[in-house]
């Protein structure tokens, strides 16, 4: 039974290209929307008169609203205009999650690298605008980390790990020790899932006639999203495919958006050559070859050396374009034989006197991972310690913004 | 009407709507359901918890916990709450909240979207209870009732009384930290002063730090950073078929009073971002050219030689 006495914390996990919002204890958001806003162009620079200052939509109805120039406040993960992210909590607040601010604590998130001073101005908005009475302001890649404690395969929750976060437009590689990121050693793949979407899309634009042109991206995504795995050898897939046909490939069915005929098209060996773009990029981006377990396996070697072995131990999937099947088997597959490689090498250096300990791999998969870093919120956030670790409103008017500079780690650390 | 959508908030609440629209179609189709478990909050702490019963996923619980819902009871809600939702409303709601309705997930009609709609109102009908009542007593002329007390909020209070001629509804804000007291009688006065243009609109009254004198008999508490907002509803605002629509206004007031007073100061910390931008730009226009700096000398064997300050 949930606490009743008070009312449940607000988690809002403002993405790049999707803001992720709703009320702790649950395990989905309320509302997924876009982080668009839709403004009537000069507002804001001439004086206002009467209500122009409320003339905006948000999410969903910024992409439909006509007349409005449609703006998104947050680049690459940072917020860029605070006169727009101001609104557009607002919304969210009042008009969305219907919440009196005044009432709940508030969770948000923020990239990596963010600096101190965007905490800074967070904070001033969401004391001083919303006055809420409590805030805490969470890096996404812990609050991912916190949502893998739901998956079986991991024993004792823990803040220690590698995230792989992948969206639609770039995939982080990020490594946490005890709750801190370690920024130095962040990498960037330029892989992600509308990367995934394209060569899809390029694929059936070879061989499908009927898709109406259009459509196709929406139609490769939908393929990408039904019927892509990750298979752990392309070589024996192929085989296996041609062997059985009937059984492996499958067909896609679409409407056509204006003579409302039905389409299909039949979904082959993309099924597995879409995901394989994360181990062999260079089938959708010549110029680009390492591999994402490469990657990972790169992050964590650079990484201080005492935290390696635990980083290995618990590698974390976060994002929608995380979500193929075996996605994790595959990875896990692939660093284990970088690992065990190095391993052997440096036995046989020394002539195999010395025998290395032999390194644990293991990449975490659970059912949140599309909404892990909300989720990873929601969890948090429904604790008691949340209410100890957040900066509270006195706090606030007694010391100033500063203090939420620093948010201290929380969930599992004595 | 719909150029004011973006200053007057829903009624309605989202969250339950969509997540009711989800399942209610998700039912209708016939997939498998899932299993449910949200905790969704409203303004006015309330709190909506929607879920499976007994863990039987082919039934779907709405409660809702209104902290002053015994305050509402006085007033019929039970009997409205049976009149909106009839055979959905179970009798003893679930541990702890104060209304739950129940849905069958195999036998949902074909406007379910209606229905979800309807579910979603749920605050909005609790509230209205009070209202019809009060309005219904002013339309057969029973006067001498005495004036509704409704603790909305922990600090906050609402009054509802019928006299013979017109249905005052007073409300009593608090407003927290000093910036909002100042704008939330910025705000009233320019509210009320709005009014007088239009003819049809209730009369506002706005008073501060003290009740209004309708509530002498009340234990009203005075301070300093409490607001009364008084609306006279004349028998015209009340009448049946518009006082629906006065219903969703008069229960809403409070948050979008609160709602109006956040986006004014955002609106103001806006204006003072651009400010603050212009003068830096003056600022740095103002500053005076760095002199270069004078170029290291070297000595014959072509080493810099820095003087010691």
């Amino acid at each position: 039974m949930a606490n009743l006495t008070r009312l449940p914390p607000v988690v809002i996990d403002n993405g790049t290209g999707y803001t992720k919002m709703g009320f702790s204890t649950n395990s989905e958001p309320q509302f997924i929307i876009p982080s668009a806003i839709a403004v009537k162009e000069g507002v804001g620079v001439k004086p206002n008169r009467g209500l122009d200052d409320l003339d905006f939509y948000i999410g969903d109805e910024a992409m439909n609203a006509p007349g409005y120039s449609v703006k998104y406040p947050i680049r690459h993960g940072i917020v860029n205009d605070w006169d727009l992210m101001e609104k557009y909590w607002e919304q969210c607040i009042f008009k969305y999650l219907k919440c009196e601010p005044e009432d709940h604590y508030f969770l948000l998130t923020e990239p990596p690298l963010n600096t101190p001073e965007n905490r800074e101005y967070t904070a001033e908005i969401m004391f001083e605008s919303f006055n809420v009475p409590g805030l805490y302001i969470a890096v996404q890649a812990v609050l991912a980390l916190a949502a893998s404690w739901t998956s079986k395969s991991v024993l004792e929750p823990n803040l220690t790990g590698v995230v792989i976060d992948s969206g639609d437009g770039v995939t982080h590689v990020i490594p946490v020790a005890d709750g801190y990121v370690i920024g130095s050693c962040i990498k960037h793949i330029p892989i992600s899932g509308r990367d995934i979407t394209y060569f899809v899309q390029g694929l059936l634009k070879d061989r499908e006639v009927g898709i109406p042109p259009e459509q196709s991206l929406e139609t490769a995504k939908a393929i990408k999203e039904q019927y892509c795995y990750v298979c752990p050898d392309i070589v024996k897939e192929f085989t296996k495919y041609d062997k059985e046909p009937n059984k492996w490939f499958k067909k896609y069915e679409g409407i056509n958006n204006i003579t409302k005929q039905i389409y299909s098209v039949d979904v082959g060996y993309e099924r597995f050559l879409g995901p394989e773009v994360f181990f062999h990029p260079e089938f959708s981006n010549p110029d680009y070859t390492e591999s994402l377990s490469y990657i990972v396996d790169d992050v964590i070697q650079n990484c201080p050396i005492d935290t390696r072995r635990n980083l290995y131990k618990n590698i974390v999937l976060s994002g929608g374009s995380t979500m193929f099947k075996d996605f994790d088997k595959r990875l896990k597959l692939e660093i284990k034989r970088t690992v065990d490689d190095r391993l052997k090498q440096s036995a046989e250096l020394s002539n195999n006197r010395l025998k290395p300990q032999p390194i644990d791999v293991n990449v975490v998969s659970h059912h949140m991972q599309r909404y892990a870093v909300w989720f990873g919120g929601s969890l948090l956030a429904s604790t008691s310690e949340f209410y100890e670790k957040s900066h509270t409103k006195a706090e606030y008017y007694e010391k100033g913004p500063s203090i939420c500079r620093h948010n201290a780690v929380f969930g599992v650390m004595a | 009407m719909d150029r004011f959508r973006m200053i007057l908030l829903e009624v309605h609440n989202r969250a339950i709507y969509e997540a009711l629209c989800l399942r209610f179609e998700a039912a209708v189709k016939n997939q498998k359901p899932e299993s449910t478990k949200l905790i969704i909050a409203d303004f006015d702490g309330i709190i909506y918890h929607l879920s499976n019963p007994n863990d039987d996923r082919t039934k779907l619980c709405l409660s809702i916990l209104l902290h002053f819902y015994k305050d509402l009871k006085e007033h019929g809600a039970d009997e409205l709450l049976k009149r909106e939702y009839g055979s959905y409303l179970i009798d003893t709601p679930e541990a702890d909240y104060s209304v739950s309705l129940l849905f069958d997930l195999t036998n949902i009609p074909e406007d379910w979207k209606d229905l979800a709609m309807k579910a979603s109102l749920l605050k909005r009908n609790c509230f209205a209870s009070v209202f019809e009542k009060y309005f219904e007593f002013q339309r057969t002329g029973e006067t001498g009732h005495k004036t509704a007390v409704i603790h909305y909020r922990s600090d906050e209070t609402l009054f509802v009384r019928a006299l013979e001629d017109r249905v005052t509804v007073i409300f009593s804000t608090t407003f927290k930290g000093e910036d909002d007291i100042i704008l939330g009688k910025v705000f009233m006065q320019e509210f009320s002063e709005t009014r007088r243009k239009y003819q049809q609109a209730p009369q506002v009254l706005f008073s501060y730090k003290n009740p209004p004198a309708e509530l002498n008999d009340t234990n009203a508490i005075v301070g300093e950073n409490r607001g009364y907002v008084t609306f006279v509803l004349q028998p015209r605002h009340i009448t049946k078929q518009a006082s629906d629509n006065t219903i969703n206004m008069i229960s809403m007031f409070r948050n979008y009073l609160h709602y109006h007073l956040k986006c004014s100061k955002a609106h103001m910390h806006q204006r003072m971002r651009s400010k603050t931008n212009d003068f830096l730009k003056v600022l740095n226009r103002a500053k005076p050219e760095s002199k270069t700096k004078p170029e290291d000398r070297k000595n014959i064997h072509g080493k810099i030689m820095r003087q010691t300050p």
